[in-house]
């Protein structure tokens, strides 16, 4: 199955038929897949800045980590959720243009950046945290996020521009 | 004049009709300003109102967080309205009808209110009322949010 029938698919299903039909469950999902980037991305954002030494730096990360994380990964589940629901009310016209793909794909490296982040500095971040120079793996991890987000933010705001399909 | 006739002539000036007649290219930038004024104010906002419920960044005080994140919602406030302004300009007289852009506006206005009183006052305290801190993050919340929202849904309602 192709990528577009894929969607096709998704869009005949009834939950993506019902989301791009109602009057107000559609922008409000949009709503809230905009302004949950508040949470997300602001605090991923703001989490990477910590890593690279721009804020907060008298603050040890692990603190930063802890205090963040609940409102951080709640801002992730609101986002990924409304954005599942958006491509189901989106139709075949979303992969007419590659950019929904690579936003796709920034978000898949995005991913496997965190999680080598949580396994490889993760468990011992108490031990380094604190430190006035930071494991430069770290620093690393914190660049390829920052940078990867803004791109998948940057690419989601273009899909209208860009995508033949709305 | 009358509301309609002030956008109108909004979009009739010069200025207005040289940003209508810009690149798309232009158009995206303000897109991407706009989003990136907004991440900058409700993150900022928000990590201040957390701290004034109790939770979030709970390292550092709450007058301690205004203080720091101040300057980046004075960034996306510029972004904000700058990026605003050349959205609207060239289409002035299609806002004007919408309701979704006035309650926007009016939105936007009480929150700056409150931003520059309530706000202002509860996070310059070091201890202030448990009760009085609780209701400001609350009401400062909505009120963002709310703007936020309106604003996506001015392309609902457009005719």
């Amino acid at each position: 199955m192709s990528a577009s029938e894929l969607l096709q698919t998704m869009y005949d299903s009834p939950l993506g038929t019902s989301l791009a039909e109602s009057l107000y469950v559609y922008p409000l999902v949009e709503g809230i897949h905009l302004l949950s980037l508040a949470f997300s991305f602001g605090l991923i954002v703001l989490t990477d800045l910590r890593l690279i030494g721009v804020v907060f730096r008298q603050v040890p990360v692990h603190i930063v980590l802890q205090q963040l994380r609940p409102w951080l990964l709640g801002g992730f589940v609101a986002t990924f959720i409304t954005g599942i629901l958006l491509t189901f009310a989106a139709g075949p016209g979303l992969v007419e243009a590659p950019i929904f793909p690579a936003k796709l794909l920034l978000i898949f490296l995005a991913g496997l950046n965190a999680l080598w982040f949580e396994v490889k500095f993760g468990c011992s971040v108490i031990r380094w945290g604190g430190a006035a120079v930071l494991p430069a793996g770290a620093k690393i991890a914190g660049w390829i996020s920052l940078v990867s987000w803004s791109l998948v933010v940057i690419l989601g705001r273009l899909i209208p521009y860009l995508d033949s399909g709305f | 004049m009358n509301s309609q006739e002030l956008f109108q002539t909004i979009q009739n000036s010069d200025i207005a009709v040289a940003l209508g007649q810009a690149h798309v290219f232009f158009g995206i930038l303000a897109q991407l300003f706009h989003i990136s004024g907004l991440v900058l104010l409700l993150t900022s906002i928000l990590l201040v109102n957390l701290r004034l419920l109790g939770v979030g960044l709970t390292h550092f005080s709450a007058p301690q967080l205004a203080k720091y994140t101040k300057p980046f919602v004075f960034t996306g406030l510029g972004f904000l309205i700058i990026s605003g302004i050349f959205m609207l300009a060239p289409s002035a007289a299609l806002y004007e009808p919408n309701p979704a852009f006035w309650l926007k506006l009016k939105l936007l206005a009480v929150a700056l209110v409150i931003q520059f009183t309530l706000y202002r006052a509860v996070t310059a305290t070091e201890t202030p009322n448990r009760f009085v801190a609780i209701v400001t993050a609350i009401i400062s919340l909505l009120l963002w949010f709310s703007v936020g929202l309106a604003g996506r849904a001015i392309g609902f309602v457009a005719a």
